[in-house]
């Protein structure tokens, strides 16, 4: 077992890749780029409307539970991919598989929209 | 691999009772779930299968902590229907969660790979997290949620670096394999198979509620409904302790050396915070859950020193532990329910107005205190007993103190019912009650009888 | 034969105990008083058949029901031992506890929870008959920690009294540091013998040499759980407190049996003591010096059970000063005729203490000689039996251990005769103080003055009549007679080499003799003239008192020692880590309590609300911690 720190080495490699290509385009669109700061500029753009008060007010959980439930499905959905790139070779068995896979998401839908969980309006 | 399906299934059935208006009907899915998963449970006794290509070993280890996390779970499930029904909207669900957390800490009892690790602690925590929180008006039981999320989050973190380390040096997350691996390197191993060890004590001891890890626990438990954190303390305890047993006995105990100073220093630690804290503390609540870092801090003595012994002793005290616990906890609920306060002042003269439930409670105090013929004192008397064959003698010298600096906390509330008056009345549903007087027995029972199950596993 | 059902004995008052406990509040209080009596009853005539049975065989036998602890290659049996240890021990239990029992269904005929207070008394009956009955030391401590939950139950019995519970407590407390004494040396013994069974453990024994370091630290050890269950210096200061528990109980738990409990356990270890003569010299010291202290300070008190209580702890004191030079039989004497002397003298103090309507002081009391003819004369057996007047019980047991202790050290011999002077003075001053003299009292209570019901005043002369020929148990050497009790006791010692065979010198036992009856005479002419003729006074200014008297009757100043030097440290570090862990780590962020605090705060309040940050990198820096161990590991290599 080769456990020397050298064969990390691609990793770090890679990660050093990622980070500088990141930092290097931030840093030069904002040195290349003109730039000219004014406090109106500076302002959060709210549509021409001065902006008031705090930022971080509380607003409705019903956003976060949306786009948790939106995240939950979404990524669920995307096992069925490589089903269906396979979908000979895995045969009846494939089939099996993702219907009780599929019925458990379905069953889950179904009791997210039971429970009132999309009802915006409640 | 019975009982997971039927526990799931049982959960989940819950769940749809739940929103097609069958609510009555979401008791009894769980009850007939945990029994027969306790059934299915037993039937694997002596059987050992292993399950998903060598993911999960049920073993008689498995079978042994697992009825025992059922049957307090069944317990806690039938107090809980019947105690806090009134004040719940949600209960399908949050019998539910306890089944899925359950499920969590089944496969804590039985993995065989550092993925089912990750996975069993994940599903375990996250039922927890939610289970705290599930008094969604109450501050301090959101408080209790965010704060445990949070912390556990990290401490997950913290996991998962640990197993990729190891990952890193073995090229595997098979248990068998890592422990290959380890047998051969004779205990010299690389520095980030160390790191990669000791990250994961860490996180198990976060886990565990062992000192300097269990800055989240009082106020969880404090701020926790008062039947889950009985729930938290006892079966939690109970799972966590059964992996951190399974991990390292059968990997890590080659690099005993290396990692044992950790644990010592932490057993230490934990004893001495929690009991030193507990001291101090007016509300019965809190008091209990400095006691339940106290002790974790004795379990980790059967740890600290490994060895064949580690297994039946840690499982006795957990279930001493456990009925404890639970008795204490549930007899709190009831007061607090009454007098509206967790205060020590809110035992005044429980004694006159309710003498099972004073019994019960006395019982189970000294219990906790270590006094023999109950179930506490042999559950200690077996740890002190499997940290000297290890030679720890002075670690369990301190131990035995730090028990006997519990007598005083643990007195105060029983000394409280006793010695004062109270005009209010307190009453006690049915099943409850007889539930709470079968803890009682089967704490005596143990106490005299400890033989029965020491000599299981 | 009947040994097989030994476990009758101990079963009967198990039996007393649940039936009392589950029917209390319903079952009159006469019924009550029959379980609880007639459980004993049948425990005490099963002991009989016992006795009898041995003295018949001479065959020591281990009864074992059922495998009760296993762990490993440790298998402890649910077994008991039957021997002539036990069955002096039984005996004295059994038959003592149940005059006392039968005494106490007239003492507590008017309290509330009559039934309850039998169960208590049953449950202790109970567990100090596992106490001697079991075969191994991991039952010992079982019946060990149950006396002492017993006493704790008894001690604060009337619990609506604070002070009452907090000397429940303080016994309590006290009791546990001795016991883990008590713990600690059991697992020596395990670590050192591998087995916890008297017999295993004695037999292997020999192996050890003389002076054997773990021998010293095991029986070390021991004698800390002796210490506290027996109310040796420095842990006896809960005994006199005790006695807030109904007089019943102060003459059953706390002056006949399970005071004596720790004299039980040297005597049935004594091959281990005798490997140790650092443990031993140690005994000898402590009880000496705790037989002189408590009997300066019985001196000036002036409860009468109080007078009592420090009274049992100078007799205690004795009975460890026997047990220092391997007297073990002489000190099983001793513990016996004791039993009998003291609870008399308790059973007496409760009957004068009913008379009186509750009444303790002694300074209230004064003449009761004529209207409690039958108390004043039982009690004035007692007391002579205690000083160690000529033929009387104690006489025989006292002059026993005084004669062991001369032939082994003078000065501990001169200290203790001393001690026998103080303790005739302290018992006679309570004998004149109470009967003699005129009454002092209210109008009220000369009024009330009664003598007590039969169901007390016959334990009282059955007790009386044991107290004036207990001493036939063991008639010295000098009169040719067999020493009956020594006899009897002779097996126990079989696996002890080093015990020397000691026949006292004529002349020295004349002259110890001599020696006590003159004191006697002397101190009894003295406490006369100045206690039963002289007026006493009701209300004495103590601070005009000498210092001696001052220190004596402030009890040495050990209770606010212990308070000072233990109590308040510990409640402080408690505190200061309450405060810490609590305030500052916990609360303290937010409300900035300290610098520390501040700056900590500061830095976090980028992370997250302050509080979790700060858990977080208190856990982080935990992990940092534990790895830098590992870092510091491979430098190092």
């Amino acid at each position: 077992m080769n456990s020397d720190l050298s064969s990390y080495f691609p990793i770090a490699l890679q990660f050093i890749l990622a980070a500088g290509f990141v930092g290097l385009t931030m840093f030069v669109t904002h040195v290349v780029g003109p730039n000219l700061r004014t406090r109106k500029k500076l302002k959060p753009f709210e549509s021409g409307i001065n902006p008031s008060g705090n930022a971080r007010q509380p607003f409705a959980i019903k956003y976060f539970l949306t786009a948790i439930l939106f995240v939950l499905f979404d990524v669920e959905v995307i096992f069925l991919y490589p089903w269906a790139i396979n979908y000979r070779e895995l045969g009846v068995y494939g089939i099996l598989t993702m219907v009780i896979f599929l019925g458990l998401l379905l069953s889950g839908f179904f009791y997210i929209i039971r429970k009132g969980a999309l009802d915006w309006d409640q | 691999m019975n009982v997971l399906l039927t526990l799931s299934i049982a959960a989940t059935l819950a769940l749809f009772f739940g929103v097609l208006r069958l609510k009555n009907l979401a008791t009894p899915v769980i009850v007939i779930g945990l029994l027969a998963s306790l059934v299915f449970n037993a039937m694997e006794w002596n059987n050992t299968t292993s399950i998903f290509n060598d993911m999960m070993l049920y073993n008689n280890f498995t079978v042994a902590f697992a009825s025992v996390g059922l049957f307090i779970t069944l317990i806690l499930v039938l107090f809980y229907s019947e105690l806090s029904a009134k004040h719940e909207f949600h209960l399908p669900e949050i019998l539910a969660i306890m089944l899925f957390g359950t499920v969590g800490g089944i496969v804590l009892l039985s993995f065989r790979n550092m993925v089912m690790l990750f996975l069993g602690i994940e599903i375990l925590s996250l039922s927890y997290y939610v289970l705290a929180g599930i008094r969604k008006q109450n501050v301090y039981s959101n408080e209790a949620s965010l704060k445990y999320f949070l912390m556990g989050a990290f401490s997950s973190g913290f996991l998962l670096m640990g197993i990729a380390l190891i990952y890193g040096v073995t090229a595997s997350l098979n248990l068998n394999e890592i422990a290959g691996y380890v047998n051969n390197a004779k205990g010299i191993v690389p520095p980030y198979f160390l790191v990669g060890v000791l990250l994961i004590l860490s996180a198990l001891l976060f886990k565990v509620a062992a000192a300097p890890f269990h800055f989240w626990t009082p106020d969880v438990y404090d701020g926790a409904p008062t039947l889950i954190t009985a729930l938290m303390s006892s079966v939690g305890k109970l799972y966590s302790f059964g992996a951190f047993v399974l991990l390292f006995n059968s990997c890590f105990i080659p690099l005993i050396a290396d990692w044992e100073v950790i644990l010592w220093i932490a057993a230490l630690l934990s004893m001495s915070v929690g009991n030193i804290t507990a001291l101090y503390q007016k509300s019965v609540k809190r008091m209990l859950a400095y006691s339940s870092i106290a002790h974790a801090g004795y379990m980790l003595l059967a740890l600290v020193g490994i060895n064949n012994l580690t297994s039946g002793s840690v499982l006795f005290y957990a279930l001493a532990y456990a009925l404890a616990s639970v008795v204490s906890f549930v007899v709190l609920y009831i007061v607090r329910d009454k007098k509206g306060s967790y205060d020590i002042a809110s035992f005044n003269g429980l004694a006159q107005k309710n003498r099972m439930l004073a019994v019960v409670f006395t019982i189970s105090m000294l219990s906790l205190t270590g006094i023999p013929l109950t179930a506490g004192f042999f559950g200690k008397f077996y740890i002190f007993n499997s940290a000297l064959q290890s030679g720890y003698y002075w670690l369990t010298a301190f131990a035995v103190i730090n028990s006997f600096i519990g007598a005083y906390y643990y007195l105060k509330p029983v000394v409280a019912m006793f010695a004062s008056k109270s005009d209010e009345e307190i009453t006690m549903p049915a099943l409850s009650n007889s539930l709470l007087i079968l803890l009682g027995i089967l704490i005596i029972l143990i106490g005299a009888l400890p033989g029965f199950i020491s000599g299981v596993i | 034969m009947f040994t097989q059902l030994v476990w009758l004995v101990p079963l009967f008052p198990l039996l007393g105990f649940v039936i009392n406990a589950l029917g209390f509040g319903k079952w009159s209080k006469t019924s009550a008083s029959i379980i609880g009596i007639g459980s004993v009853l049948l425990s005490f005539v099963s002991v009989i058949f016992l006795f009898m049975e041995y003295s018949g065989s001479g065959q020591a036998q281990t009864i074992k029901l059922f495998d009760w602890i296993v762990a490993g290659d440790l298998r402890i049996g649910f077994s008991f031992l039957v021997d002539a240890l036990t069955l002096n021990m039984l005996l004295i239990i059994t038959g003592i506890g149940l005059l006392i029992h039968i005494y106490s269904s007239g003492y507590m005929h008017h309290d509330e929870g009559f039934g309850k207070f039998f169960a208590y008394l049953n449950l202790f009956m109970f567990s100090m008959l596992i106490l001697v009955l079991g075969s191994n030391f991991v039952m010992m401590f079982i019946g060990w920690e149950g006396v002492g939950l017993c006493s704790y139950l008894l001690i604060g019995y009337w619990f609506k009294n604070r002070e009452y519970t907090a000397a429940a407590n303080k016994a309590f407390i006290m009791n546990r540091i001795g016991d883990l004494g008590f713990l600690l040396g059991i697992f020596l013994i395990y670590l050192h013998f591998g087995s916890v069974e008297y017999q295993d453990v004695f037999s292997s024994a020999s192996f050890f040499s003389a002076g054997d370091a773990a021998i010293v630290a095991i029986t070390l050890l021991l004698f800390v759980g002796a210490m506290g269950k027996s109310a040796q210096i420095p842990l006896y200061t809960w005994l006199p407190d005790a006695m807030a528990g109904p007089t019943p109980v102060s003459a059953l738990i706390h002056a006949a049996t399970m005071v004596t409990a720790g004299i039980y356990m040297i005597v049935r270890s004594n091959v281990l003591f005798s490997l140790a003569p650092v443990t031993l010299e140690i005994i000898l010291i402590i009880g000496v010096a705790t037989a002189m202290i408590s009997a300066i300070i019985a001196l000036t008190q002036n409860d009468i059970k109080k007078v009592l209580a420090y009274s049992t702890v100078s007799q205690l004191g004795y009975m460890f000063a026997a047990l220092g030079v391997q007297a073990y039989s002489t000190a099983m004497f001793h513990v016996t005729t004791h039993a009998f002397f003291k609870a008399l003298l308790f059973l007496g103090a409760g009957s004068v203490i009913h008379a009186m309507s509750g009444e303790q002081n002694m300074r209230f009391m004064g003449g009761l000689k004529k209207k409690l003819p039958l108390t004043y004369f039982t009690m004035l057996i007692g007391t002579l039996a205690i000083t160690g007047f000529p033929l009387l019980s104690g006489f025989f047991s006292k002059d026993e251990i005084l004669l062991s202790v001369m032939s082994h050290n003078r000065i501990m011999f001169i200290l203790l005769v001393i001690t026998s002077v103080l303790s005739a003075t302290y018992m006679l001053r309570l004998l004149f103080m109470t009967f003699f003299g005129q009454f002092r009292g209210t109008h009220e209570q000369e009024h009330h003055l009664h003598e007590s019901p039969p169901v007390m005043t016959y334990p009282l002369i059955i007790l009386a009549f044991l107290s004036v020929t207990g001493g036939i148990l063991g008639l010295p050497h000098i009169t040719g007679v067999h020493h009956v009790l020594s006899d009897f006791l002779q097996p126990i010692f079989i696996n002890n080499t080093r015990i020397l065979p000691h026949t006292p010198e004529l002349i020295a036992e004349v002259a110890v003799w001599i020696l006590s009856i003159a004191t006697l005479a002397v101190v009894g002419h003295f406490t006369y003239r100045a206690y039963a003729l002289a007026e006493t006074d009701k209300h004495p200014d103590i601070s005009k008192k000498s210092v001696w008297y001052r220190l004596s009757y402030n009890k040495f100043y050990v209770d606010e020692i212990y308070e000072k030097g233990i109590v308040r440290p510990v409640l402080a570090i408690s505190s200061v880590l309450h405060r810490w862990f609590d305030q500052f780590f916990i609360d303290g962020i937010v409300n900035g309590a300290g610098q520390v605090a501040l700056l900590l705060a500061s830095i976090l309040r980028t992370v997250q609300t302050g509080n979790i940050g700060l858990y977080v990198i208190i856990m982080v820096a935990g992990i940092a911690l534990t790895l830098f161990i590992v870092v510091f590991k491979f430098l190092s290599i």
